[in-house]
């Protein structure tokens, strides 16, 4: 039996005791773009975290393309971030270099280039992202936006086959926002980068992604197309999907 | 469901916090040596250190307390020997004594100590701001992700600076202290200078403590408050958190690292120090 690209195999996790994942069961296809929707503290940046190793799973397996995640320690974990990138929520660009300096640590570091190639390949990254211009700004002196793109330039640096997206849009204007869904399908497309995103924002899921995966209850609870998932009778991905704050939905602390 | 014990809930009722405390020295030796490991990573001959991190944080540690480290002990210096001249002056009346005593304190113990303390509050609080700010902002996590272990990018140029500063800074604070406690003496009570900056009393050994103990707070300071950094959680209030734990952790390591080391330096020397 081939495994398929990326899977989640009963994954569970705790913090303190409390639960997040209860048993999730999730695969991924290569060159796919898969939403993970659900409420907040559902468990949807927890479940991206564990592909990179900043958590570690209390039980089940994660693979990646025939290897086994879960059991790595953190120097195992650094040849996969390499191939698996990570866009966080916040920009999380270092205040104290520039944009290009930024941009090219990851490839001094992972790729052992020198600072003044690391630069140049910084720059073209930038203008992919259409940031050239503010290649010597540091970060504190641009927009949401902008910094967004630049983690994104970032990431993108060492050209990876995966890469995690932790609600990429959040705290953007609609343009922005829709840029970086823009940027998003691109990827996708022209690189046959496979995107994994967690979000909120229903108009990005319903333009940008092939399939949707939405979280409840520490499990996955449904997977399909946005189509499918718009058009769905399940009444609490109908709640989440619409917005309503009253239904079948249960979300703890209300 | 029973209700537990009285005897179950004292056992919990000690037994997480000393869990707790456990989990957290593990941590906190892990963290020591995970920064001995990074020094050496970093500063072996071809080692892969981030470009002029450690003179930047040489001038940020040593160069940039070294007006506050001046003006508290040179205070410090001149209340210390007017409450001691005024002691000596109505218990013997005899103040022949007080400078070359002070001195030996000063040497082996104040300068140093004092440094130590003042460089916990200002260095400590710094480093556990910048590390947890930078830990809930996820900037650890994309250093990690761009290849960078962020025990040796972030806390061995300061383990190294630290120490190196902190040396320097005693010996320019114990200066300061022993030269304010004099004009104080003079000043005050007539003391001759010639009496008081007498070095006759002091041997190697008191020098050689007195800069141990300032390497040994130079290492301690960095690694309390990179670990206080570390534990950061949440947002703003858990910086504030790590900052408060630095600087008590690392005040409280300085007297500790400060009482070991004295006993240790009197049981070598039979009493004699």
């Amino acid at each position: 039996m081939t495994r398929p690209y990326l899977a989640f195999v009963d994954v569970h996790k705790a913090f303190a005791g409390k639960p997040v994942l209860r048993g999730m069961d999730l695969t991924v296809a290569k060159g796919e773009i898969l939403y993970i929707i659900g409420t907040s503290g559902v468990g949807k940046s927890v479940t991206i975290k564990h592909l990179v190793g900043f958590l570690a799973v209390d039980r089940g397996e994660i693979w990646f393309d025939g290897q086994r995640l879960d059991q790595l320690d953190e120097r195992a974990f650094y040849p996969i971030r390499r191939r698996i990138g990570m866009v966080f929520q916040n920009a999380t660009l270092f205040d104290a270099m520039t944009l290009a300096e930024n941009v090219a640590l990851p490839l001094r570091k992972h790729q052992r280039m020198r600072q003044k190639d690391a630069l140049i390949d910084a720059r073209r990254r930038l203008a992919q992202v259409y940031l050239a211009d503010y290649a010597d700004r540091y970060p504190a002196e641009l927009s949401d936006g902008m910094r967004k793109r630049a983690a994104i330039a970032r990431t993108l640096t060492l050209a990876p086959e995966v890469v995690l997206f932790d609600e990429p849009t959040t705290g953007l204007d609609p343009v922005n926002a829709r840029r970086i869904d823009r940027l998003i399908r691109e990827l996708s497309r022209d690189l046959g980068v496979t995107a994994i995103v967690v979000s909120h924002d229903v108009p990005s899921i319903m333009a940008v992604a092939d399939r949707v995966a939405f979280l409840y209850q520490g499990r996955v609870h449904t997977v399909g197309t946005p189509a499918e998932l718009a058009a769905t009778a399940d009444p609490i991905v109908a709640q989440f999907i619409a917005g309503r704050s009253s239904g079948p939905m249960e979300t703890p602390g209300f | 469901m029973t209700r537990p014990s009285l005897v179950e809930r004292a056992a919990r009722a000690v037994g997480r916090p000393a869990l707790a405390a456990a989990r957290a020295t593990r941590d906190l030796w892990l963290v020591l040596v995970g920064v001995l490991a990074g020094v050496i990573r970093s500063y072996r001959p071809g080692g892969r250190r981030p470009p002029g991190a450690l003179l930047e944080q040489l001038y940020v540690i040593g160069n940039r307390s070294l007006v506050f480290v001046a003006v508290t002990l040179g205070f410090i210096g001149m209340v210390m020997m007017y409450q001691a001249c005024l002691q000596f002056s109505r218990a013997i009346g005899d103040l022949s004594q007080v400078g070359v005593q002070f001195l030996r304190l000063v040497v082996s113990d104040f300068g140093p100590t004092l440094t130590g303390m003042m460089l916990a509050t200002r260095v400590g609080a710094g480093i556990a701001a910048e590390i947890g700010s930078m830990k809930v902002t996820e900037q650890l996590d994309a250093l990690r992700m761009s290849g960078v272990l962020p025990i040796d990018y972030l806390l061995a140029p300061r383990f190294v600076a630290s120490i190196v500063m902190t040396i320097a800074l005693s010996l320019v604070g114990g200066a300061i202290m022993y030269g304010a406690g004099g004009l104080t003496a003079h000043l005050s009570f007539g003391v001759n200078p010639r009496t008081f900056f007498d070095p006759s009393l002091v041997l190697p050994r008191h020098l050689v403590l007195g800069l141990l103990k300032a390497a040994c707070y130079g290492a301690a300071i960095p690694v309390v408050a990179g670990f206080c950094g570390l534990r950061a959680r949440g947002s703003s209030e858990g910086v504030g958190w790590a900052t408060t734990a630095a600087v008590v952790g690392s005040s409280f390591a300085v007297i500790a690292i400060d009482f070991a080391l004295s006993v240790g330096a009197l049981w070598l020397y039979g009493g004699e120090l």
